[in-house]
């Protein structure tokens, strides 16, 4: 037999006086957060609006973009995604090693605790600040930049390889040891093949985010073509910056594109 | 042996059948044997059971009876806390020799436990890993000799045909029989089987079960399997042995069971009865 409706309506869930405080807490909360960052910032759209001629006036300078830079411009982007690449690759060796020895699902907490901490303080450098000590330690040139790019990375890859290890499931690492599989065995053989898409996505995803910041590195020395960034700015050379933005683009995006379509393919 | 015993007071109580020089006619033998998990109570009280070699013990009972306890005891997840627990004749000591030790004893899940990305054969094969050679193995390096023992278990439960498969891509009663496969691999001389079948429809578990004795009889292994179901407890193990609170409650010949013996182990009305002798006979 059915409820009378009266019956049905005061069993319909109702939020908590917890949970609707809750809510207002929170939307009173990121209006907060808007004027403080308004107010502080001296954020003001008018000023924007009228200062739109000037950008107009900026990009004509830029055009036609010089085409005779291009070569020297490819050259130096190259060098730039080689950086990221390799500083990514140096990152990701790092980071397994690392990851495993922060999971705490495989290393004891002594251990694993304080690796955490240190990943979060290499995470906490920026990268630019890294490339300035490395100039400093081994002169000027890629291989500082490779470093920084190297040393940066590890901070974010080494957590969230160390968080995917800890995700993995524990009962194929039982069955392993049943079968008289040693520690390291089942980390290769239990845990790697489980996680292998995860790493792999993470570590695209963040040669992505190198390559990206590699192309400021050249602005203190450390190679690639954040060095002409600066040149042909400070030279006023609007014309050669444009070049050098629409290779920059193209890489970017071919880059990235192509790291989009692996990721998803992987499972 | 008195209670106090700390015998099987660590996880290395699975010795390496290398290490024995006498031949034991007993695969198991627990003698006031109880463990825990942390300070919560008893979940394997047992005062004695003995297992021989070869032989095929179902064991029996209701949930949370200490079934799936008694099997990670000997296989050394739970630790006794009390007691004397001899596998295969031996109480070992050595912690070094743990990993040899292992092999002796295998272990099939009811969840698989597979690794979902990898192909059947490399599961199959990685129940090797306790008798490679750890550093070559880490580099993906295997003899031929234990490729070839993991391509017999496979055929053995007849998946020669998905070998390269991914394990995801199986069924149910496929995964399992990759599991029993995993085990066949690792040249076991006990099996040990945590409700094998509770995850497949009746034909199939009737299936995975003969499967399981048909192999295990291959090698004299011994067989000791939790099963939900008294009946096909009743058709594929020698042997019957029903736990109720950690506790042994029933240890008879499988053909004695009777629906009183279920009464007693299940403790209450209502527990599934056992089929006429003939037609279970027949089925069988």
């Amino acid at each position: 037999m059915m409820s009378p409706s009266s019956d049905i309506d005061a069993r319909i869930p109702r939020p908590s006086p917890m949970q609707s405080f809750g809510r207002v807490a929170a939307i009173l909360g990121v209006v907060a957060a808007i004027a403080w960052g308004w107010h502080g910032t001296s954020f003001d759209p008018a000023r924007f609006v009228a200062g739109l001629p000037r950008l107009r006036e900026f990009v004509g300078r830029m055009l036609p973009p010089d085409a005779d830079v291009a070569s020297t411009v490819l050259r130096s982007t190259v060098e730039t995604l080689q950086i990221a690449l390799f500083g990514t690759l140096l990152s990701a060796i790092a980071s397994v090693v690392l990851g495993v020895a922060a999971a705490r699902t495989l290393a004891p907490a002594w251990l694993a605790i304080p690796l955490k901490w240190m990943l979060s303080a290499l995470r906490a450098i920026p990268m630019l600040l890294l490339a300035l000590l490395f100039v400093s330690t081994v002169g000027l040139g890629p291989f500082p930049g490779v470093l920084a790019v190297a040393v940066h990375s590890t901070g974010m890859l080494g957590k969230f390889y160390a968080e995917a290890f800890d995700g993995a499931r524990s009962g194929p690492l039982e069955a392993l040891d049943s079968a008289g599989a040693s520690w390291l065995q089942r980390v290769r053989f239990g845990v790697l093949p489980q996680v292998a898409p995860v790493l792999a996505r993470d570590t695209l995803f963040r040669f992505e985010l190198n390559l990206r910041e590699s192309l400021a590195l050249g602005l203190v020395g450390a190679g690639g073509i954040g060095l002409y960034i600066q040149m042909y700015t400070r030279a006023f050379q609007y014309d050669k910056v444009a070049t050098l933005t629409i290779v920059v683009l193209l890489m970017v995006v071919l880059v990235e594109q192509a790291s989009v379509a692996v990721r998803q393919r992987l499972r | 042996m008195s209670r106090g015993s700390t015998d099987c007071s660590n996880n290395s109580h699975v010795p390496a059948a290398a290490e024995s020089t006498e031949v034991s006619p007993h695969a198991l033998q627990l003698t006031g044997v109880r463990a825990r998990y942390g300070d919560g109570p008893w979940v394997v009280d047992v005062e004695q059971l003995t297992v021989n070699r070869g032989e095929r013990v179902a064991i029996i009972g209701p949930s949370g009876s200490g079934k799936t306890s008694l099997l990670r005891l000997i296989n050394g997840y739970v630790p006794a806390v009390e007691g004397q627990l001899q596998i295969l004749g031996r109480t070992p000591r050595d912690q070094g020799r743990r990993r040899s030790a292992r092999t002796a004893v295998a272990f099939i899940f009811q969840e698989f436990h597979l690794v979902d990305r990898a192909s059947v054969f490399d599961n199959v094969l990685w129940g090797r890993l306790g008798h490679v050679h750890p550093l070559s193995s880490l580099l993906g390096r295997f003899p031929l000799a234990d490729k070839r023992a993991a391509m017999e278990a496979i055929a053995e439960v007849d998946l020669t045909p998905q070998a390269t498969q991914r394990a995801d891509t199986l069924s149910g009663g496929q995964k399992q029989r990759v599991g029993v496969a995993r085990a066949l691999a690792q040249e076991p001389q006990i099996l040990l089987a945590d409700e094998p079948v509770s995850n497949l429809d009746p034909a199939l578990a009737d299936d995975i079960l003969e499967l399981l004795v048909r192999s295990a009889e291959r090698r004299n292994a011994t067989l000791l399997l939790t099963l939900h179901q008294p009946e096909l407890a009743r058709r594929h193990a020698d042997r019957i042995v029903g736990m109720r609170e950690g506790h042994v409650v029933h240890d008879g010949r499988s053909g004695d069971l009777t629906d009183a013996d279920l009464k007693r182990i299940y403790g209450r009305e209502g527990i599934p009865q056992l089929e006429p002798r003939e037609s279970s006979a027949r089925r069988a």
